[in-house]
């Protein structure tokens, strides 16, 4: 193969998305170098065990979904639908978590984006990455109702391929957050 | 032309250029004043020549993009334009409204055109590029009501493509974000805050779904590629806009009082916006090289690429020169911006309005696909001045632009702003000699409306 | 034959899915056990370099693409890790 799978429009779509969140992560790493303290004081106020459950969530889904191609590649529509569904109950599953984590630090502890620092890159680096989780989940329900209705088979299948690759990304930069923002000190 | 009612496009390209033409002869008077101060004083003070340059350039693209898509979307809904009349009436409306406008600026003083006009009744004159007296804001809004009406109902009844309906969320959005030129707080910083979702959103925003719709209708046109190759590539142009453009409002944001975070958000935005430009560039190269025939309208397919290039040029690497904000500290108002607004202005939409009217006037002329060969060559000799000599106001405003950081705010010993500006002089006059260029390449390309009129069209030669 | 083979193992995708999570939970762990310093932080991001490598490679299906988009994610991870680890090395040589 020459190509990645799915539409190679998503790719060129997924590179931009890769690129900017280099950028964030670049920033981050070297803002923190003029602010350790600081960096590594609030660290310490971020809930582990709520990124420990959504990394787990990302990965699984992922992987979830990978499954859902090798069941379309199979000719198995049926699967292909459940394991999509699977996916998408282990993104809700992150929403929430996620939104239990803002709740605490945006409500319980007023924090903002104006609060310092590190509180602006955690909530900038995983308000983006909300958005795209979000994103992804809509991408993810287009194919599903579309593998309900019947459109997809082993022959052609490049849109759960494309959403798969979304998704993927989608994972791929939590993978990154998750030891950058709340482990690496 | 396929449809009768596209030849009401004929009029808005003709007021365009018209108005072309007053902007850069108000450019140069300026730009001269640069230099001797007194040119012109007091009949035509710098403030009201600059207030001229601007909005009658805004007043000629808003009147090409009418104008386009007056033109191409009946064209691509594949029937007659809903209510051609209204879009005759519009066009008449909005010119009186223009030209009342610019005399008004040259008339009389600010202040009594504001008294004159009742601006104190709704408040909203006196902001850069939003000079209009408010009755000529309302007046743009009723204009570009019908025109929306118009053109939607044309859509509805006719073919969905996705040119026409990108085209018509830019227009839509256009209409939408002018809204926020009504809303004039009276904190500074909120009025600027807003001022920059009229200003920032237009130009970075919903302008560039615009191009990128007029992109597309000529490109289909002129080189034969299949319509879903270019529709692919125009949506993900458009969507990489939307992401980088929205947040990079917040390079505006740095230092008008707004929360500091901006300056990250803004930042690593608008430093991926030109991301969008280089993947147009790439398109437009893309499609021609693949092209399915020769089109004898060779000039149009000139512009087309002139726009993909210059635009990348002014827009992107001009903007991203100074959109980060540890750059910005220093080059924030100085004459980089002015050298960024020239190039991106003439290279994303003054290019893409000369590409669509280089297109369509032939054939609202009654020409089958092109103009002679005579007007063409001329056309691309206007083309190669005003763009070269462009490229080189640019550079010479870059230059004057660092030095300027630099005397003033870099150094140890920082000079005042007006010690400054005597250093740069020399910068100023060749910049005012290319202008001059520039207007000798307009004064080419209007002549060749009327060269070779007689002669048969260009033809391809075989391939 | 895809479906004989498959039967007589776990899917390589399964396995992968495992490395993950065993990162994942041992990243977690050194976070929990507020372990700090140079070399940790090094090592977890390697881990993540690691599982994002795994991703793009078994998941995204790029192990199997050949030429230029055989690389985007192997680049986009190598260049900000490069850059990450740079900036936690520059730190831990300052204090």
């Amino acid at each position: 193969m020459r190509y990645p799978p799915g539409d190679l429009a998503i790719w060129i779509f997924i590179l931009a998305e890769l690129v900017v969140f280099a950028a964030f992560f670049a920033a981050y790493a070297f803002t923190r170098m003029n602010n350790v303290e600081l960096f590594n004081e609030f660290q310490q106020q971020l809930d582990q065990r709520a990124a420990l459950i959504n990394t787990l969530a990302l990965i699984t889904s992922s992987y979830f979904v990978v499954r859902a191609v090798s069941a379309i590649r199979e000719d198995n529509r049926r699967h292909c639908v459940v394991w999509l569904l699977a996916a998408l109950a282990m993104g809700a599953l992150f929403l929430i978590v996620k939104m239990g984590e803002y709740q605490h630090h945006f409500i319980v502890e007023g924090v903002s984006l104006s609060t310092n620092t590190f509180y602006m890159f955690y909530i900038s680096l995983t308000f983006f990455h909300f958005m795209h989780v979000i994103m992804g989940m809509v991408i993810l329900a287009a194919v599903v109702v579309m593998a309900a209705k019947g459109k997809y088979s082993a022959a052609e299948h490049t849109g759960v391929e494309t959403g798969a690759s979304y998704w993927h990304m989608v994972d791929l930069l939590w993978l990154i957050i998750f030891p950058l923002v709340y482990v690496m000190r | 032309m396929k449809y009768k009612s596209q030849s009401v496009a004929k009029l808005y390209f003709i007021a365009a250029i018209a108005l072309f033409v007053a902007q850069i002869l108000f450019g140069l008077i300026m730009g001269l004043q640069y230099v001797v101060g007194d040119f012109l004083f007091p009949t035509i003070p710098f403030n009201v020549a600059r207030m001229v340059h601007t909005n009658t350039l805004i007043i000629w693209l808003l009147m090409a993009f009418m104008g386009a898509a007056y033109y191409l979307i009946p064209e691509e809904a594949e029937t007659e334009l809903f209510a051609p009349w209204l879009a005759t009436l519009m066009f008449w409306i909005f010119l009186a409204a223009a030209g009342a406008t610019v005399a008004g600026y040259l008339l009389f003083s600010y202040s009594d055109l504001a008294e004159l006009t009742m601006n104190e009744l709704l408040p909203t004159m006196g902001r850069e590029f939003l000079e209009q007296p408010t009755i000529t804001k309302i007046g743009i809004v009723v204009v570009v009501l019908a025109f929306l009406f118009n053109i939607g109902m044309t859509i509805l009844k006719g073919r969905k493509t996705s040119i026409n309906l990108i085209m018509l969320l830019g227009l839509v959005g256009l209409a939408v974000f002018f809204l926020f030129s009504f809303y004039n707080p009276v904190n500074v910083v909120r009025d600027k805050f807003y001022w920059w979702w009229v200003v920032h959103l237009w130009v970075e925003g919903v302008w560039e779904l615009i191009l990128g719709a007029m992109l597309a209708f000529v490109l289909i046109k002129v080189t034969g590629v299949d319509r879903e190759v270019i529709e692919k590539w125009l949506y993900i142009v458009i969507a990489m806009v939307l992401i980088t453009g929205l947040i990079g409002t917040g390079h505006h944001f740095y230092w008008i009082g707004t929360p500091d975070w901006w300056q990250w958000w803004g930042s690593i935005f608008s430093a991926m916006e030109p991301i969008p430009f280089f993947m147009m560039t790439v398109f437009a190269f893309n499609m021609v090289h693949k092209r399915r025939r020769e089109h004898p309208n060779k000039v149009a397919t000139l512009w087309a690429l002139g726009t993909a290039v210059m635009a990348f040029l002014g827009a992107g690497v001009w903007g991203f020169l100074h959109t980060l904000s540890p750059v910005n500290y220093y080059t924030h108002g100085t004459q980089i911006t002015a050298a960024h607004g020239h190039m991106a202005f003439y290279g994303a939409y003054v290019m893409i309005s000369l590409a669509m009217i280089s297109y369509a006037m032939p054939l609202l002329r009654g020409r089958n696909a092109a103009n002679p060969a005579k007007s063409q060559v001329l056309e691309m000799w206007s083309f190669w001045l005003m763009t070269v000599s462009m490229v080189f106001i640019t550079l010479f405003l870059t230059g004057a632009g660092i030095l300027q950081s630099y005397l003033q705010r870099v150094s140890d010993n920082p000079m005042p702003f007006m010690v400054v500006q005597e250093q740069i002089n020399l910068f100023y006059w060749l910049r005012e000699i290319a202008g001059l260029v520039f207007l000798i390449g307009l004064v080419l390309y209007v002549a060749s409306f009327f060269v070779g009129q007689n002669e048969p069209e260009a033809v391809v030669a075989d391939r | 034959m895809k479906s004989t083979k498959r039967k007589l193992g776990i899917r390589p995708c399964t396995w992968v899915y495992l490395f993950l999570i065993t990162f994942t939970f041992v990243t977690s762990q050194v976070g929990q056990m507020g372990l700090s310093g140079l070399t940790v932080s090094l090592l977890v991001l390697m881990l993540a370099l690691i599982k994002g490598q795994l991703v793009g490679y078994y998941f995204m299906g790029l192990g199997r693409v050949k030429g230029l988009w055989h690389w985007p994610v192997f680049i986009w991870l190598f260049i900000p890790g490069i850059l990450i680890g740079t900036a936690f090395y520059l730190t831990a040589a300052r204090v």
